[in-house]
């Protein structure tokens, strides 16, 4: 969502307005209009939720219209034209049918109307099933509008919280990298590990130290790899643990100690890392012990070139390793401080409904 | 001067929209001129009961005489009445007896108008709708100004009402959303009149942290005050709001004030707090971080104006074309037609500092430029001057009814359709 930053002199309702339209049309996409939505959403109302407008004994009254026999519209046999109330009528009215015989046959005139009456008792019977017939096929009809509408909104769902997924991935990644360096800070303050050209920086000042690290962190990292190439691996400590068993990466502590590696040896050899030493006011000692870090960072390197020189695994093998690494190390700190930055200037805020309340087709 | 302020219910304790319009009105004009209240003995305004003695009192400071209702309203007859006149082609008889059903019927409040005309120097009509109004303008027109106090519903396309709009001195009107209205139904161009509104006494110095502790609210809140009523449009605030609510854990609360005649759902989030007094009122809007207005019918809002006055923005229902109209002159608020718009709408101003309070801002500039007291007092003032310098042979007469026949003559077309007819929309600035 948009954030608005205005002044008082500034604010033009009517121009927020039109932009808070058109997010929501660009998320709500234009298959529909509002008055379409609308329209589709009174179908479904008054059809789904007013129990008057549904027959939930549908199928039932289908099966008993089946079944029923219908009143007949009227019957006609063979004793229709000569039935009276008043027996002597009907009497005189039998005994003289021969006589009408003489004038014509009416046999033929009855099983015709005979026959007609079994047709419209069909016919009437079949309209009154089609009724139900044409109920069934329109509530069909709107149920399948319903449903239109309901893989729709689902779609839309689905694309939010994709989205939303997403930007908690990336939100956790960068919050994660955020985690992971502050005890590392506070680690490397409270007991610096001598000789390694840090412990300088670490003692020097408290004050610079963190900015030190996260200045030189980059850089650090890569020289440092560099750095110990030719230095003794330290697989066999990370062992099983450097895979972290949630995520199958690697885990907290085998990214705190490559970092760790990369800080020690880092400062030494990276200009950005001498001068958040020299920041710190680093002690004698501690210059001492950097230039002791670059002699065996040198070494290292020696030791690498032999190795890849000489196609043996182990030294070499790892330098190219940790080389690599180093190079992820370089890409990720800078992909996680934009991350981190969007991710604390997005938590200090609720979180957005525009996924959310756009995801829904307004129903009202 | 004297001026004479006639309206259906009138006391302290009567709070509705109107009435306490006409209320502040009498009370302020008092602080100029002489004034006097003609009312009803109601309290009610569903039945018109009389529940007042009838007579002379003082409220305010203000001279209140009270006549008595002949016949509460028969709610049956009313509702079958309003149907054949909104719905139905039908006759001006018809529309006549609409009117009476709907009351109140006070014949005693309109022979006191008619009698005593000349005591006073203006009448002050509020409300064009209702039996006292219609019948007063019509007792004493050439001293006759209506504050119409005019909503978008049916009974502004009814027949009988064009002529009073056209036979009075002037008109004092909310908004120019009801003046676009009104001149458009009495078919006059330019009727005589003024936009004024209503002021609000809005407290130096309210105290948010005494309502917090008071009702024990934390975290930021909207605010909603009001008669809490599916026809002010809180069935559709809650419903929305509560869309809202589940898809932002942990934001804003939405605290109700009012009476409730709605049933208010249970929801952690929704707050109803019931009728404040002004004081408590004040403070929680104080409190509050943005007024929900979601009402879809307002000749004036004047919630909205105190929120403005107090430097609050306000979300507003842009259905009703007065409360869009306001916060698009104002720049002071943002309005919503749909749950998207409402959602997107509420979280920028509860998520954007600055929006929130340039829109308060801009209220407050708003509010004082035109709604603070001494403009509203001195609008009033200047149409009553006007109005005696122009002198009683300037003053338009009424136009009577017609006659037997043709006032039983089937051809009124239905409010419903004339008030199809009616332009909508906000006026904009």
């Amino acid at each position: 969502m948009a954030e608005f930053n205005v002044r008082a002199d500034e604010v033009n309702v009517e121009q927020i307005m039109h932009q808070i339209r058109a997010r929501i049309r660009e998320k709500r996409g234009v298959d529909y209009t509002e008055e379409q939505i609308q329209e589709l959403a009174k179908i479904k109302l008054e059809k789904f939720l007013d129990p008057r407008g549904l027959r939930s004994d549908l199928l039932e009254q289908f099966q008993r219209a089946a079944a029923k026999d219908l009143p007949p519209t009227y019957e006609f046999d063979d004793q229709t034209l000569i039935r009276s109330g008043n027996p002597l009528v009907a009497f005189i009215r039998r005994l003289l049918q021969p006589v009408l015989k003489l004038f014509f046959s009416p046999n033929p005139l009855v099983q015709a109307l005979h026959y007609q009456t079994q047709i419209n008792r069909y016919l009437l019977e079949r309209a009154a099933r089609d009724v139900l017939v044409y109920e069934v096929m329109h509530n069909l009809v709107v149920e399948m509008t319903r449903t239109g509408i309901e893989v729709k909104n689902m779609t839309m769902r689905v694309e939010s919280i994709a989205g939303r997924l997403d930007f908690n991935e990336r939100r956790a990644r960068a919050l994660e990298a955020v985690v992971q360096y502050k005890p590392e800070g506070r680690e490397e303050h409270g007991a610096p590990r001598g000789g390694r050209g840090f412990a300088a920086e670490g003692q020097g000042g408290r004050g610079f130290a963190a900015e030190g690290a996260s200045r030189g962190d980059q850089a650090g990292r890569a020289s440092g790899a560099e750095g110990q190439g030719g230095a003794p691996s330290p697989r066999g400590d990370q062992g099983p643990s450097a895979v972290d068993p949630v995520t199958g990466g690697e885990s907290l502590r085998s990214r705190r100690r490559r970092r760790r590696r990369g800080r020690r040896s880092g400062p030494g050899f990276t200009g950005e890392g001498r001068e958040t030493r020299d920041e710190g006011r680093g002690t004698d000692e501690g210059r001492r012990t950097g230039d002791e870090g670059r002699r065996r960072g040198d070494e290292a390197r020696r030791t690498g070139d032999e190795a890849r020189r000489t196609g043996n695994e182990g030294p070499g093998e790892n330098v190219l390793e940790h080389r690599s690494r180093g190079d992820d190390q370089e890409q990720r700190p800078a992909e996680a401080n934009g991350q981190v930055e969007a991710a604390s200037e997005r938590a200090s805020q609720p979180d957005t409904p525009t996924e959310a309340p756009a995801s829904e087709p307004d129903q009202s | 001067m004297k001026v004479a302020v006639v309206v259906q219910r009138y006391g302290a304790d009567i709070n509705g929209g109107a009435e306490l319009h006409a209320r502040y009105i009498a009370e302020h004009l008092a602080r100029h001129t002489e004034v006097e209240v003609l009312t009803t003995c109601a309290r009610d305004y569903v039945t018109w009961r009389n529940e007042l003695p009838a007579g002379v009192e003082k409220i305010g400071g203000v001279t209140v005489r009270r006549f008595p209702v002949a016949r509460a309203r028969d709610v049956h007859d009313f509702g079958r009445r309003s149907t054949a006149v909104f719905t139905r082609t039908h006759s001006l008889s018809d529309e006549l007896a609409w009117l009476e059903s709907e009351g109140p019927t006070s014949h005693a409040l309109v022979k006191h108008v008619a009698s005593a005309a000349d005591a006073y120097d203006w009448f002050v009509f509020f409300s064009y709708r209702y039996y006292h109004a219609f019948h007063g303008v019509r007792a004493a027109a050439s001293r006759a100004v209506l504050v119409p106090t005019a909503e978008r519903d049916a009974a502004i396309g009814l027949a009988i009402f064009p002529p009073i709009f056209r036979g009075v001195r002037a008109l004092m009107f909310n908004s120019f959303e009801e003046r676009a209205m009104i001149q458009h139904v009495a078919g006059a161009g330019d009727l005589p009149g003024v936009v004024v509104g209503v002021g609000s006494d809005i407290p130096a110095r309210p105290e948010p942290d005494r309502f917090r502790q008071q009702s024990g609210i934390t975290g930021p809140f909207a605010i909603y005050v009001g008669r809490i009523d599916e026809n002010k449009g809180c069935k559709e605030l809650f419903e929305y709001f509560r869309r809202y609510a589940r898809t932002m854990p942990g934001g804003l609360q939405l605290v109700l004030v009012g009476t409730a005649i709605l049933p208010v759902p249970a929801d952690p989030r929704i707050r109803h707090l019931g009728f404040l007094s002004d004081t408590e009122k004040f403070d929680a809007m104080a409190a509050a971080d943005v007024l929900i207005m979601p009402s879809y019918y307002e000749s004036l809002s004047m919630v909205a104006l105190e929120a403005w006055g107090m430097g609050k923005p306000v979300l507003a229902n842009g259905r009703c074309d007065v409360l869009k109209g306001q916060c698009l002159r104002s720049n002071a608020g943002l309005y919503y037609e749909s749950y998207a718009e409402f959602a997107d709408a509420l979280y920028s101003i509860a998520s954007s500092a600055s929006l929130s309070q340039g829109l308060g801002r801009n209220g407050r500039a708003y509010f004082e430029r035109h709604y603070a007291w001494p403009v509203i007092e001195r609008k009033y003032l200047d149409v009553f001057s006007q109005l005696s310098a122009r002198g009683a042979s300037a003053a338009p007469a009424v136009e009577p009814l017609p006659g037997f026949f043709a006032r039983r003559a089937r051809t009124v077309p239905a409010a419903e359709d004339v008030l199809g007819r009616v332009p909508a929309g906000a006026v904009r600035p």
